[in-house]
Formats: structure tokens, C-alpha cells, sequence
């Protein structure tokens, strides 16, 4: 027992000196936290891509004020208490950088430390309005805000000239803010709003509600929530025989609404994010992901990219690898990325981000419409 | 004609729902009618037994079976034995061994079994939902065209039937069988029973099997009915049921069947006619209140003080 404490102990050691001995070498360490295990590996793995493709291709070009780029890898396992960990980790390992965390959960408390800690956090995915709401100094993302969606989704409603438009949505932060956004636009536009109704998150019968659309007689109905409840909606709608299309923001937009929803989520309509690997500037890079076998494609792949871009030109802007001045420089520079043009306000957000509405396919595929 | 055409829609919805309640409903009050404990992780079951029929289903078709009353048949008797068979094993792992100390001890077992069984879900087939095949499509409409049309499909009438054809053979079974009436003499008195030669034991487990195996019944039928399945499949409809059970009177199998049509009733009426977000206000509100009136639920005997 004893000699295993202590082959342990020594095996320890020895990975925390090897650790050591890779890190002293880095000229500028970029951290780089999200899950690479867990229920939402699949998201990590396009952080992970974007960003270790762009330090490789930044290192080509001959680094940052000379230095090289080093990228320190760490799984949160989109927990956030493991959010935590991670980021005391990072501050112990000396990183000032961070490109990360994927999930908002995640990104909230770790932010917490890093502002603390003077650390530049980047996020390429974490969409809750409140992490940049808190007035932080150090924290920015690449992705576009929950608040973004109402509008959007509601502007191409109204230019649908729609009769009547029923709102539902789950009651929770995310869907109940992007419906109510959604609700205040039409209202401005002068659409009459025939519902606007809440639902519980998890329920599975959704026949009374369908039936009410149905004798409300709409032609549009706006959900704002997650995929299982809206795949459940759609299908029992589908059986009730309503005639009606619906749309929803990205939180409905992935594979497994067609899982449940079957046939009946065609011609639904979402938000989302632009598909950027489809750009035509983007191509040569898209190429290159190609080259390494790695697919482009995923949301948050080339959002991960602009996150390193954006902390290689911070520094090279501000002269400094001061986080602060980095910071600074952000906030006061325009940068042109895969993702388009990127201008940060105050609080760390762009200053605009595009959202598409693309029209779903009951095979999973998408087509945008606008 | 419209509205009464939106009213029998919205009456076909709550019954719908409501049968279900009641299938899994009967597997509280019989086992609190007998053991007076609530087996929380009956929700649990109701799940496993959606699950099992999925199993069965996808099998059959990649063995290429096409013809829908056998898929369905062995769906439904996989999905009952192996609910059974893991109602039976609930009971002999978690309950037995701390049956008959505090009333306490048993509940928090049974708790823990739930959070047990979902984990194991998990696990065992991943958090997402997978599709369930829509086996049974097609319904009749009613109504002209252009205005509002209720429509009643044969999965509902399915639900219905399956839901008449249940309740029928258990009230039977316990009226008429050997064993039924052997589950009468244990709820009545464990002890007395038991001093009569009667095996309480196999009673007991009987009891968890018959539950579970009624469950397995509601899985399949609510799994074709939704469309898909998820390990948080059971959690709410057992909360459900169980508000049903207490609703008709704990304990009390016709209880339970007309608890849980008035729930499902009244939370259809109550998102058709006023807002889908008071459904479970209003439900648990009158939940309340006949506890208040009438403490033991609808049907439920009160007990008799033993002096």
C-alpha cells in the first residue's frame, strides 16, 4: 500500500514537471477550456478545432510580437463546478488568456475568477445575456446574444404578413425572454398577437394547447424554449391537423427535433447563427480545416477560430500582453474575421451579430430563407 | 356547434390523458393499499416498460416483421415482463428488508431506487430522446371544413380501449381470483392474514408485478402516443398519477381510475379555457381542496379506529 502511495506520488510529481517544463518554453500560453467529455463533447470538439487551427496558423505566420502561441487544453465537462476548477487551474498555471467556456453555466462562475485574476476570457459560444451583464472588464465573446434572437425571428414573421400569431414558450429564462422579445417587435409592427401563452418545461401532452391553436385559428406560431418540448408540440399538431408553421429560436434547431417530431418538422423555421464556413471568404480556410480531416461546418467552430484571431490582434494592437491593455484594445478596435466584421461595446459584446432564418428539413438538413 | 365541437375535443384530451393517469395510478394504491407505503420509483417502472417496448419494437422491424397487431402484441408482453420483472425486484431489493420499521425509511428507499433507475437509464441508453415509431396513425374528423374540426385518432381510441379492457380485468381479478381475493385479506390486515396462512409475501410481490405490469401498458401506449421516450420520461406522469391516486382515495383501485380522469379533465378544461399555465394550479389546487372536505380522496374508506 505504501510503495503505491508512493509510485503514485512520484508519478505525480514527475506529470507536474513535465507540465512545468512544456509550459516554461511558452512564449504566450492561450488557454483553451470546454467540455471534451461529457454530454456535449460534440460542441468541445468544434471549440477545440477552431482554436487549435487557428494558433497552428498564427505560429506559421511567425507568432505574436515574435513570441509563439502555445495552446493549454482543459475539459470542464460543461459543469460548472468543474468551471471552477479549471479556471483555479488556469490562474495556478499562469495562463492570461482563455478561450472558453462553451456553456453559459460554465462561462458564469469561471468569469468570476478570471476578471478576479486578471485574465482575458474570450467565449465562442456562451450565449446568456447576463455573463456580460455584470459590467466585467476582461470578458468577451464571439457569438451573438439570446436577446439578438427575438428581434430577428420577429422582423421575418412580420414580413410573412401573417393574420394571426400565437407566442408559447416554457416559461424559463431563455424561452420566456425570447418570446417576450418576439412579442414586443410584432406588437411595434402592428401583427395581431392572438396567444401568448406559457407551457412547462418536460410536460409531454401538449393536445389542449394544440387544440386552443387550432380554434384560435393562427397561422404562425412562435415557440421559445428547448427541442423537446416544441418536437412534441409539432408532432401532436401534426396529428390534430393544425394548419400552421412554426419557428423557434436555435435552442429547437438540432438533429434530435426530428427525432421526435418525425415528418413534422418540416418547414419549420429557426434562428440561428450563419453558417460561415459557407462564406466565400471563408473557402481557404475551410480547405484547411479540410486538410486535417476536420469539419468546419459546426456553429461554433469558426467563432472559436475568431477567438484566438481576436486576442492575436488585441496584442498586437495594444503593444502589451497586459490582459488589461488587451482588453482596452478590443473594446477600441475593429477587426476583420471569419465571422465578419467584429466591433466590441462596453460590455464585451459585438456590436452586432448576425442571425439567419433557415427553414428545417425532416431529414435534419437546413436551407436559410432570408 | 363550434364551441361545443372545441369542448368535446378538449373533453377527448383530458380523457386521454386521464385513462393513462389512471394505468399508472393503479400502481400506487395497490401497493399503498396494501403495504401503506408510496413506491415512488413507479414512475421509474412506467419509463422502463416505454423503454422495453421501444427495444422490442425496433427488433422486431430489423428482423423485418411488418404486420402491426404481432408488433404490438410482443411489445406489450416484453415491455410487461420485464416491468414486472424489475417491479418484483424493487420491491426485494429496496422495500422488503426495511418493511415494517418506520414509515420514514421505506419512503426514502423507494426515493433512492427512482433516482437509481433513471441514472441507470441514462447510462444505459444515453440522455436524448429516441424516436418511438408512430405505429398507429389516422383518426376520424368531425366538423365542415374551414371552421374548427375535432379530431379523435385511433391511437386515442386505442388508449381508451386498452385503458377499459385493464381496468376491467383487475377489477375482476381482485373481485373474482384466488389471489385477488387474498390481496383484499392483506389490506385489510397484514397480520391477521398472515396468521390465516395466507403468504403475504408472494401477496406483496404480486401486488408490484400487477402494477408494473399496468404500467408497462401506459408506456407503450404513451410512448406511440408522444413519439419519443427520455429517462425523465416517468417523472412527471408519476407525479401525475400519484396526485390521481390521492385525488381518488389512496388505496382505492376505482378510485384511482376516476382520479385520474377528473385530473386529466380538469387540466384540459383549465388550459382550453383559461391558460395552459394554471393547468397545475387548478389541478393541485382541487386537489386541496377535497383533501380539505374529505381527507381520505374521493372513494377512500375512512379507517376505523381499533380500540
Amino acid at each position: 500500500m505504501k510503495t503505491s502511495v508512493k509510485k503514485l506520488a512520484t508519478a505525480v510529481s514527475t506529470s507536474i514537471a513535465l507540465m512545468g517544463a512544456g509550459h516554461a518554453a511558452a512564449a504566450i500560453q492561450i488557454g483553451i477550456a470546454g467540455p471534451m467529455t461529457g454530454p456535449v463533447a460534440q460542441y468541445g470538439d468544434m471549440q477545440f478545432s477552431g482554436a487549435r487551427m487557428a494558433i497552428e496558423q498564427i505560429n506559421a505566420n511567425g507568432g505574436v510580437m515574435g513570441e509563439e502561441l502555445v495552446a493549454v487544453e482543459y475539459d470542464d465537462v460543461c459543469d460548472p463546478k468543474q468551471a471552477v476548477t479549471v479556471a483555479n487551474n488556469l490562474v495556478n498555471d499562469g495562463v492570461r488568456y482563455v478561450i472558453g467556456h462553451l456553456c453559459s453555466s460554465s462561462s458564469q462562475p469561471a468569469s468570476d475568477i478570471y476578471e478576479d485574476e486578471g485574465i482575458l476570457m474570450v467565449t465562442p459560444a456562451s450565449t446568456s445575456p447576463e455573463i456580460t451583464e455584470r459590467g466585467y472588464e476582461l470578458v468577451f465573446r464571439t457569438i451573438g446574444l439570446d436577446s439578438m434572437q427575438g428581434p430577428v425571428a420577429a422582423n421575418y414573421l412580420a414580413s410573412l404578413n401573417p393574420e394571426r400569431v400565437a407566442i408559447v414558450h416554457d416559461k424559463q429564462q431563455y424561452g420566456e425572454g425570447i418570446a417576450t422579445a418576439v412579442r414586443d417587435t410584432l406588437k411595434n409592427k402592428g401583427v395581431e398577437i392572438a396567444m401568448f401563452e406559457g407551457i412547462t418545461a418536460g410536460d409531454k401532452d401538449f393536445s389542449s394547447l394544440v387544440t386552443k391553436l387550432k380554434q384560435a385559428d393562427v397561422d404562425y406560431v412562435y415557440y421559445g424554449g428547448y427541442h423537446p418540448e416544441l418536437g412534441l408540440i409539432l408532432r401532436q399538431a401534426r396529428q390534430a391537423n393544425l394548419d400552421a408553421t412554426f419557428m423557434g429560436p436555435e435552442g429547437v434547431g438540432n438533429k434530435d427535433i426530428n427525432t421526435i417530431a418525425g415528418e413534422a418538422a418540416e418547414g419549420l423555421l429557426v434562428t440561428l447563427p450563419p453558417s460561415f464556413d459557407k462564406k466565400a471568404e471563408n473557402q481557404e480556410l475551410v480547405a484547411a480545416f479540410q486538410d486535417k480531416g476536420e469539419d468546419p461546418s459546426g456553429p461554433f467552430v469558426l467563432t472559436s477560430y475568431t477567438a484566438v484571431q481576436l486576442v492575436a490582434h488585441g496584442i498586437k494592437q495594444a503593444d502589451s500582453t497586459d490582459p488589461f491593455e488587451v482588453a482596452e484594445a478590443l473594446r477600441s478596435g475593429s477587426f476583420q474575421t471569419p465571422i465578419g466584421t467584429v466591433e466590441y461595446d462596453e460590455a464585451g459584446d459585438m456590436k452586432s451579430f448576425e442571425f439567419v432564418v433557415y427553414e428545417w428539413h425532416s431529414d435534419g438538413s437546413k436551407t436559410p430563407v432570408n | 356547434m363550434q364551441d361545443l365541437l372545441y369542448f368535446s375535443q378538449q373533453l377527448i384530451n383530458g380523457l386521454t390523458i386521464g385513462s393513462t393517469y389512471a394505468l399508472i395510478a393503479i400502481g400506487y394504491t395497490m401497493v399503498y393499499g396494501i403495504i401503506g407505503m408510496i413506491n415512488f420509483a413507479h414512475g421509474e417502472i412506467y419509463m422502463i416498460g416505454a423503454y422495453t417496448a421501444l427495444i422490442a419494437i425496433t427488433g422486431l422491424a430489423s428482423l423485418g416483421v411488418a404486420w402491426l397487431p404481432l408488433i404490438l402484441i410482443v411489445a406489450l408482453v416484453c415491455a410487461m415482463i420485464v416491468s414486472s420483472a424489475m417491479g418484483w425486484a424493487v420491491e426485494r431489493v429496496a422495500y422488503r428488508p426495511v418493511r415494517g420499521r418506520h414509515r420514514l425509511i421505506p419512503l426514502i428507499s423507494a426515493i433512492g431506487m427512482s433516482i437509481f433507475l433513471q441514472n441507470y437509464v441514462h447510462l444505459a441508453q444515453g440522455s436524448r430522446n429516441i424516436g418511438f415509431p408512430a405505429l398507429i396513425e389516422g383518426g376520424f374528423q368531425f366538423g365542415s371544413d374551414g371552421a374548427f374540426q375535432m379530431s379523435l385518432s385511433y391511437m386515442q381510441i386505442t388508449i381508451f380501449v386498452t385503458t377499459l379492457i385493464c381496468m376491467t380485468a383487475l377489477s375482476l381479478f381482485i373481485a373474482r381470483s384466488r389471489t385477488g381475493r387474498a390481496c383484499r385479506a392483506v389490506s385489510q390486515d397484514l397480520g391477521m392474514a398472515n396468521l390465516l396462512g395466507i403468504d403475504t409475501n408472494r401477496i406483496i410481490s404480486a401486488t408490484f408485478v400487477i402494477g408494473a405490469a399496468l404500467a408497462a401498458v401506459a408506456g407503450l401506449l404513451l410512448g406511440m402516443y408522444y413519439g419519443s421516450v427520455d429517462p425523465l420520461f416517468g417523472f412527471i406522469a408519476g407525479l401525475k398519477a400519484f396526485t390521481a391516486a390521492v385525488l381518488g382515495g389512496i388505496g382505492s383501485i376505482p378510485g384511482a381510475m376516476l382520479g385520474g380522469l377528473i385530473l386529466g379533465v380538469s387540466e384540459s378544461m383549465t388550459s382550453g379555457y383559461l391558460s395552459g399555465e394554471y393547468k397545475d394550479v387548478v389541478s393541485f389546487g382541487l386537489l386541496i381542496l377535497i383533501l380539505l372536505f374529505k381527507p381520505t380522496g374521493l372513494l377512500g374508506k375512512p379507517e376505523v379506529e381499533k380500540i
